[in-house]
């Protein structure tokens, strides 16, 4: 089973203060201070172990790319690796390397994202550099060929050899029409062949700026002495007056979209997606978090209602899961997938998947169901605190799709206000067949006999 | 996205450790035998367990596949309660279990809030499942199911059929050989006797690692484990497991897949736990593959050739000799390009070491990230069950940067020249053969 919903895995639990943590164990306080420059600077200190993530977030990713030049934030990141002014391709690694540093960046359909991991004193390596690529990158040619067969064989290895993976990209294009969800993150290997280092160039110009990103850090750190070496790097370097972001809504969906994906598999797989609202989508967001505890009865751990009836009770799915991404930055879907069990089609499947839809329509859950899912959420709040990186994602994320990263305290809370009348409600009002999308991935007769 | 294996980070002589305490592993014997080992951590209310029995797949004797279902089916069915019974115990306090299963142990992964009625909750399942396993005929034949299906899912990955058929040559008649999940044909002939007399055997006291680490205090740790264990019967350490013959000599094997990508792995049988030279072989394996973009193969392969997104080398220490790995996945007309450079690399490497300049920048990468590694309680679970399961001395934390500081270019060079032969290194690679059929 792929990860359907990688971002969403990672961030669906966002923290704030729960029964079990008192304010004295778990200080939950974000310090934030704006540069002149428009940079947003936000700072948690967790003085558990001497060290600290530093990362920046700048608000570009796949979905503010157009046809015809999908996959260019994400090579943009990879060349964010390959040089500037001051400093050959590769050596920014070297250097974080020599502070005993680990850093990565990561590309998503909302947000681009680069950080280092060090030793809580190295603070001011990594701001100096990030303050370096943020205005020198330097584009060269021969590293951009070099980079760009990178990527190319990195889709290869993550779209083109995997079966489900491909399905999915085919089942998100089938899924949307003016969204640019429609498009995969990486890009159509026909776009990335066509690219050129000038339309890098110009999404760079476009795109990195300090107005234009949020940089976090957590861990050993004073919020204070955080702020000045910001200050110190950061704000030398000049605002960009930005054009507004189309808004690209997508259309409203008028009735069921079905499909078929052959693939060289040996399983079939199944994937369906109802067009929901988000966070960043609705003033009153009580259907936001009903969806979100909706995906948690069905798909929150073994006791969860498809692992429950599907899997074990009725025995049709192998394996099957619901998943649904409130953080993202426009209308998503919310998503169910599964692998039926030898023996049983797809078909079967699918049906088995819209009666439990059916009953979360006509019954209303248990209250007992409903406070399994809320526990498993407060503990959830205590056990993200054992990670920096994860506490400055959910800042980021949040504040970098729009959100804004005070509403993260608001999470448990809101969490646990979702009655279950509440919930069958948005079961009716989202989960209605005009707005979904089928697509069944089958293995093609007579693929790779061994 | 961009995923890049960086192994830890600056030296003793760049970055002050005042601030740092390596923890101490407290460690205790329970009454019917079994090691426990405890951390005690400020600032969460979590308690994170691991349980580590030597009763991998390399147990499987006859019947492969066995360590792998029997861990699978431990909380589906146990003390007369149902896996759903089992599942809403945890969860309702936000508890969670994982089982899991290598060539050489079966592990049960524990986590949940220390908070007094959360943890008493969570722990009477936990005792439960390890304990009274029930292996239920209805959970017994649908798990089995799950697997045979997973198995066949492999076919649909060229990287796992690679590592497979890389196992198969290296290890050939030695247990580390077969798939640690099973053959088709060899699930298929389990049964549910198979899974009871597994069980019986090596989830037993002796054959048992407890590795105990969170914000609880060491009276509460000792009464916790004790309780865990109280039923948990004596029983025998597993024997040990057979030594790994010499592979006789190196090879090239394809397999025709039709991927866009050829899966390349390269590798031989190298190092166990605590072999003597495996420092000087990490830290050279740091410079040929092991951090990154700092690595030699990646500047080969990646940033001089742009043939592949990842690859790296490892040393993959195991009970017996477990592999010495290298890989990469690369457009079918380029392979015969990347495994020539990968041989070249790897050739040069032996033949010529280190210079100064790399060991030296390997040398503070390693140590500057030393406190990466024990950043949270998951880390330091991670890292006290390795130093444990493995037999490290138990103030291998503390003695570990002096040791990679010693390490000089000659220690380097020797150690791969004896232990890593070029002429007993297999290579696989599965994908399309150019002019192979679509």
């Amino acid at each position: 089973m792929i990860k359907l919903l990688s971002t969403v895995l990672m961030l669906n639990i966002v923290y704030s203060l729960s029964a079990f943590a008192s304010p004295e164990i778990l200080p939950n306080i974000v310090h934030e201070k704006v540069l002149k420059n428009g940079l947003k600077v936000l700072v948690k200190e967790d003085r558990r172990a001497p060290v600290m993530v530093s990362q920046i977030w700048y608000k570009v990713g796949a979905s503010y790319e157009h046809d015809g030049v999908t996959g260019l934030s994400h090579v943009l990141e990879h060349m964010m690796f390959q040089g500037t002014d001051k400093l050959e391709p590769g050596e920014f690694s070297k250097i974080i390397a020599a502070n005993g540093g680990r850093e990565n960046a990561f590309t998503g359909a909302d947000y681009t994202a680069y950080f280092q991991t060090m030793e809580a004193s190295r603070l001011e390596v990594s701001l100096r550099l990030e303050a370096e690529r943020m205005q020198h990158l330097k584009l060269q040619e021969k590293e951009f060929v070099k980079e760009l067969q990178v990527v190319m064989e990195e889709r290869r290895m993550r779209t083109e050899d995997k079966p489900q993976s491909q399905a999915y990209e085919y089942f998100k294009a089938m899924a949307f029409t003016s969204s640019p969800y429609r498009n995969p993150i990486i890009g159509w290997m026909q776009d990335l062949e066509d690219m050129k280092l000038a339309d890098l160039a110009a999404w760079y110009k476009q795109w990195y700026a300090p107005n234009n990103a949020t940089l976090v850090v957590v861990g050993d750190v004073q919020a204070d002495e955080v702020f000045k070496l910001a200050e110190h790097y950061f704000s030398p370097i000049p605002a960009v007056d930005f054009k507004p972001v189309k808004q690209r809504i997508e259309v409203p969906q008028v009735g069921l979209r079905r499909g078929i994906v052959k693939q060289t598999a040996k399983v079939p797989y199944l994937l369906m997606g109802y067009k929901v609202p988000v966070l960043n989508s609705l003033e009153n967001t009580d259907d936001v978090y009903a969806l979100e505890v909706l995906s948690g009865i069905l798909s929150g751990g073994n006791s969860a209602r498809l692992e429950s009836n599907l899997v074990r009770g009725s025995q049709i799915a192998s394996s099957a899961s619901a998943g649904y991404d409130m953080n993202a930055r426009l209308p998503t879907l919310f998503l169910f997938d599964g692998v039926p069990v030898d023996g049983r089609s797809v078909d079967e499947l699918e049906r088995a998947l819209l009666e439990q839809i059916k009953q979360l329509q006509d019954k209303p859950v248990a209250q007992k169901e409903l406070d399994r899912i809320k526990a498993q959420v407060i503990a959830a709040s205590v056990y993200e605190k054992d990670s920096n990186f994860y506490q400055g994602m959910q800042l980021g994320m949040l504040e970098t799709v729009g959100v804004g990263w005070q509403r993260s305290a608001e999470y448990v809370e809101k969490v646990n206000a979702v009655s279950a009348e509440q919930l069958q409600q948005v079961a009716i009002k989202y989960l209605i067949e005009d707005h979904l999308t089928v697509v069944q991935m089958l293995p093609k007769e007579n693929s790779h006999a061994n | 996205m961009r995923i890049r294996i960086l192994v830890s980070g600056l030296t003793l002589l760049l970055i002050s450790f005042s601030a740092l305490s390596v923890p101490t592993i407290q460690h205790w014997r329970s009454d019917n035998g079994a090691d426990v080992y405890f951390v005690p951590t400020k600032g969460l209310p979590i308690v994170d367990v691991q349980l580590v029995f030597n009763a991998g797949s390399a147990y499987d004797a006859a019947q492969n596949g066995v360590a792998g279902l029997t861990s699978a089916l431990l909380d589906e069915g146990a003390a007369g309660q149902t896996a759903q019974q089992i599942a809403e115990q945890f969860e309702s306090v936000g508890a969670q279990l994982s089982t899991g299963v290598s060539r050489d142990f079966s592990t049960l992964t524990f986590r949940s809030l220390s908070e007094k009625k959360a943890l008493k909750r969570s722990w009477a399942a936990f005792k439960n499942v390890l304990n009274s396993p029930d292996f239920p005929a209805n959970d017994f034949n649908r798990v089995k199911e799950q697997t045979l299906l997973g198995i066949k899912r492999r076919e649909e990955s060229p990287g796992t059929l690679a590592q497979l058929a890389l196992y198969k040559e290296i290890y050939q008649e030695h247990p580390y050989a077969k798939p640690v999940r099973g053959t088709v044909e060899s699930v298929s002939a389990l049964s549910r006797d198979d899974l009871s007399s597994f069980y019986q055997r090596y989830y037993v006291a002796k054959n048992l690692k407890v590795i105990l680490v969170g914000g609880v205090s060491r009276q509460q740790a000792e009464q916790m484990v004790a309780d865990l264990l109280a039923d948990l019967p004596m029983g025998e350490k597993a024997q040990p497991i057979a030594k790994v013959p010499d592979v006789v000599k190196g090879k090239s094997i394809h397999l025709e897949y039709p991927s866009q990508q050829t899966h390349l792995m390269y590798g031989t049988p190298v190092v166990t736990h605590n072999d003597a030279d495996y420092v000087a072989l990490s830290v050279g394996n740091h410079i040929l593959g092991g951090s990154g973009f700092s690595s030699r193969i990646v500047k080969e392969i990646r940033e001089e050739r742009g043939l592949a997104y990842s690859a790296y080398s490892y040393f993959h220490p195991m009970m017996e000799k477990g592999p010495f790995l290298m890989g990469l996945q690369t457009r079918n007309e380029k392979v015969v390009e990347a495994a020539t450079a990968t041989k070249q690399t790897l050739l040069e490497f032996i033949e010529k070491g280190v210079n100064e300049e790399e060991l030296i920048a390997a040398k503070k990468n390693i140590s500057g990230g030393f406190a990466l590694r024990l950043d949270s309680n998951k880390k330091l679970l991670s890292n006290v069950v390795s130093i444990v399961a493995s037999g490290a001395p138990l103030d291998y934390l503390n003695t570990y940067l002096s040791k990679i500081n010693e390490v000089t270019l000659s220690d380097i060079q020797d150690a791969f020249q004896r232990r890593v032969l070029i002429d007993k290194m297999v290579m696989v690679t599965v994908g399309q053969k150019q002019g192979g059929n679509e």
